[in-house]
């Protein structure tokens, strides 16, 4: 077991082309279960290459445990690897799939099968161990993956988005399981994944990655509640964070955020977090909302100001929760020139904002319905149209 | 000969025929002997063909166009009568299957095979040993497994770094490589042969067999392959701590089990077949260093009257191959590289 730090790493894949992981900080510590995460491009798996050594580090320094590893070949790290497509050998059994590390590394035979079956044991593999990969079902070869990796009793485990090749009920069973094993080896494990909500129930840190660049490392809950960044926060969450352009008014007090035709009187405890929304009074900021700061008339006790009338597009029923589409005649918010919610290839329309709201499911309501709603404006987010950090 | 029969006279299989004159069949018991053409002093027209041992001189001589003969007494259907010898030649001695004691000597083109049709394996003897058949497959043989051996190591060898092994010039070389491919085998002849000579290989296997353990298609075909192996089970084998060789032979080979299979499918077929390069290289006559294909061109020469030896070679000549094809052609639609991913 073993702390991974990285120090002002850098990846670059052409001399002078974008840098595919900037200068990244970070300390993994010892025992951790650290998530990357971020969008396709954002250079999580780049950076887990290099934990891996299976890409080179242009710049800076990685460390395992105290051993500077930056040239290093993959074998002498001691690190074990899942792959997303498994990277099972097809021409071997499980067992000779999980043991081949350890006859690469020469252990004893007896040695050898007690450690395969141990590790085939924890993972229910050991009615398998005779078959070839092509006889097995998506998640047993993740198990076998799993297996390959943690019968070498690695110092730090590597995961690259392995479950993202499963079924939505398998994914969520792996999930545990996933989070059981690496509690009982208590191994540092770094977990790649472009899922938040992965993210968010796995990892004791998540560490948020966008164009190569570490947004914010933090434990989920922080993450949720302090983004760093609009970034941050348009990416954690699902749904996600509704970001309003929205202009401020009233007083430093009791301000208000005014946007398409409506106004909401704005909880001067989100002004005690956010104090600088009482130095922006008359410009835009962006104001972000998460669905369930929302509710539906009857189920709230907000003043009067700080409830609003929507048309309501779209109503989701979800049996425990609706979920309320709701479009407003404002231009999106945008982060470098692009929609912020925007993922890779999503056609999104910019010149109005969707907003969702997220209600009670015993309520009933109809698209096309006009209801009144209650902002939960307290617990809003404010943040700065261009440089996208939050007014604290 | 066509064909002929089979029957067992004294222990040995061997050829039948029959007379004009007679109904039963005739076996031929001796072959290439010496025999004498008597012509009868009162109708020189007729030929009586005997034994050379046979006929005893009576002492006179007559005079046949100008040339003195010796008068011999021959005894022809129970009678003697007096005749001269016009020449000696060979021909075979007949026995009747009736009649052991029906005995005749003729010249064997003489008489009407029994023709019949049906297996007869001591051809397969016959081309083999008497032929010298059996030396030119052994040489084919010993080329065709060396030759086809050392282009799957080969092209292995330089297939895989030409895959995934990183290193300056890797591009143009292998498009240097490639273009080797687009070269005629017929304009390499003569350089190559001037290139044996000077080494010393002609008349020599090693002609056969050195320069065709490298293949520029196979080294194609087996970078092809290669790179068609998702990247990451050769990652998780250096996570492994496997060295570059073992992740050759332990992981890259068995999963290359088709190409190989195809690669060594085409180089037998063609290492077997091959003709033209035998023939130049192969050149003093010496039957010891044919190869099969020679051998069988030598066999069904113009002039050649052996059709069923000739069959028999080209039946020994075909086996292989078609063997070796349906073997290997299971591997050609197997293609489990991709079965350990998701």
């Amino acid at each position: 077991m073993a702390e991974v730090t990285f120090r002002s790493v850098s990846k670059q894949y052409d001399g002078d082309g974008p840098k595919a992981v900037d200068s990244l900080d970070l300390d993994i510590k010892d025992g951790e279960f650290m998530v990357l995460v971020g969008p396709s491009g954002c250079g999580k798996s780049t950076a887990l290459r290099m934990i891996a050594g299976l890409e080179e580090v242009t710049d800076g320094e990685l460390l395992i445990g105290d051993r500077l590893v930056n040239d290093v070949p993959p074998g002498d790290r001691d690190i074990a690897m899942v792959f997303q497509n498994y990277a099972l050998y097809p021409h071997m059994t499980v067992r000779e799939n999980i043991s081949f590390a350890l006859e690469v590394a020469k252990v004893k035979k007896a040695e050898i099968k007690a450690r395969t079956e141990e590790a085939a044991e924890m993972l229910g593999l050991m009615d398998y161990l005779d078959r070839l990969p092509k006889a097995l079902s998506g998640g047993q070869r993740q198990r076998v993956a799993m297996g390959r990796a943690i019968v070498r009793s690695p110092q730090v485990f590597l995961m690259d988005e392995p479950l993202s090749n499963l079924d939505a009920k398998l994914r969520v069973q792996m999930r545990s399981e996933i989070i059981q094993i690496q509690r009982r080896l208590d191994t540092t494990m770094v977990y790649v994944t472009h899922d938040q909500i992965e993210a968010m129930t796995m990892g004791h840190r998540v560490a948020v990655m966008r164009l190569g660049v570490l947004q914010q490392v933090a434990d989920p809950q922080e993450l949720y509640q302090r983004p760093a960044n609009l970034f941050v926060a348009a990416f954690i969450g699902s749904p996600a964070m509704n970001l309003i352009n929205v202009t401020l008014g009233g007083t430093a007090e009791r301000p208000t955020a005014s946007f398409a035709g409506h106004t909401l009187a704005i909880d001067p405890r989100a002004v005690e977090r956010y104090p600088q929304v009482a130095d922006r009074i008359g410009s835009s900021v962006v104001l972000g909302l998460r669905p369930e700061h929302f509710s539906i008339e009857g189920d709230f006790d907000l003043p009067a100001d700080q409830t609003v009338e929507f048309e309501i597009d779209l109503a989701e029923a979800m049996g425990a929760e609706a979920h309320l589409h709701i479009t407003l005649d404002v231009p999106v918010v945008e982060l470098d020139g692009a929609p912020v919610i925007a993922e890779d290839g999503d056609d999104v329309s910019t010149s109005t904002t969707s907003v969702i709201a997220r209600i009670d499911g015993i309520h009933f309501v109809r698209s096309g319905e006009v209801v009144k709603l209650g902002v939960k404006t307290h617990l809003a987010h404010f943040f700065d149209l261009d440089t996208g950090l939050p007014l604290n | 000969m066509l064909l002929p029969d089979d029957v067992d006279v004294s222990d040995e299989s061997l050829p039948l025929f029959t007379f004009p004159d007679s109904s039963t069949r005739f076996a031929l018991v001796d072959n290439d002997i010496s025999v004498a053409e008597f012509r009868p002093l009162d109708d020189i027209d007729r030929i009586i063909r005997l034994d050379v041992s046979s006929g005893d001189k009576t002492g006179d001589v007559v005079t046949i166009d100008g040339d003195e003969e010796d008068v011999f007494a021959i005894e022809v259907d129970g009678t003697t009568i007096e005749a001269y010898r016009s020449r000696l030649t060979s021909g075979g001695r007949f026995v009747s299957l009736d009649d052991p004691a029906d005995e005749r000597v003729e010249l064997v083109n003489l008489v009407e095979p029994v023709q019949q049709f049906g297996p007869r394996l001591e051809n397969f003897e016959e081309v083999l040993i008497d032929k010298n058949l059996g030396r030119s497959l052994t040489n084919t043989v010993l080329v065709t497994i060396v030759v086809v051996s050392g282009q799957i190591v080969t092209s292995i060898l330089g297939g895989y770094a030409f895959a995934r092994i990183k290193f300056k010039g890797r591009g143009p070389l292998f498009l240097l490589y490639l273009g080797s491919v687009m070269v005629p085998f017929v304009v390499l002849i003569i350089p190559l042969f001037q290139l044996m000579l000077q080494v010393g290989w002609l008349d020599n296997l090693s002609a056969l067999i050195i320069p065709f353990m490298f293949s520029a298609y196979g080294t194609f075909l087996m970078r092809q392959f290669f790179i068609s192996i998702p990247v990451e089970i050769e990652e998780a084998a250096l996570l492994d701590n496997a060295s570059r060789w073992k992740i050759l032979w332990r992981i890259m080979v068995p999963l290359a089990r088709p190409a190989i299979a195809t690669l060594a499918t085409f180089g037998f077929l063609y290492a077997w077949n091959s003709f033209f390069w035998p023939l130049v290289i192969i050149n003093s006559g010496n039957p010891d260093g044919r190869v099969l294909s020679l051998a069988l061109s030598t066999l069904g020469g113009r002039s050649s009257t052996d059709l069923n030896l000739v069959f028999a070679g080209a039946m020994i000549a075909m086996t292989p191959p078609i063997l070796v094809f349906l073997f290997a052609q299971r591997y050609f639609v197997e293609n489990s590289a991709s079965s350990g991913l998701k």
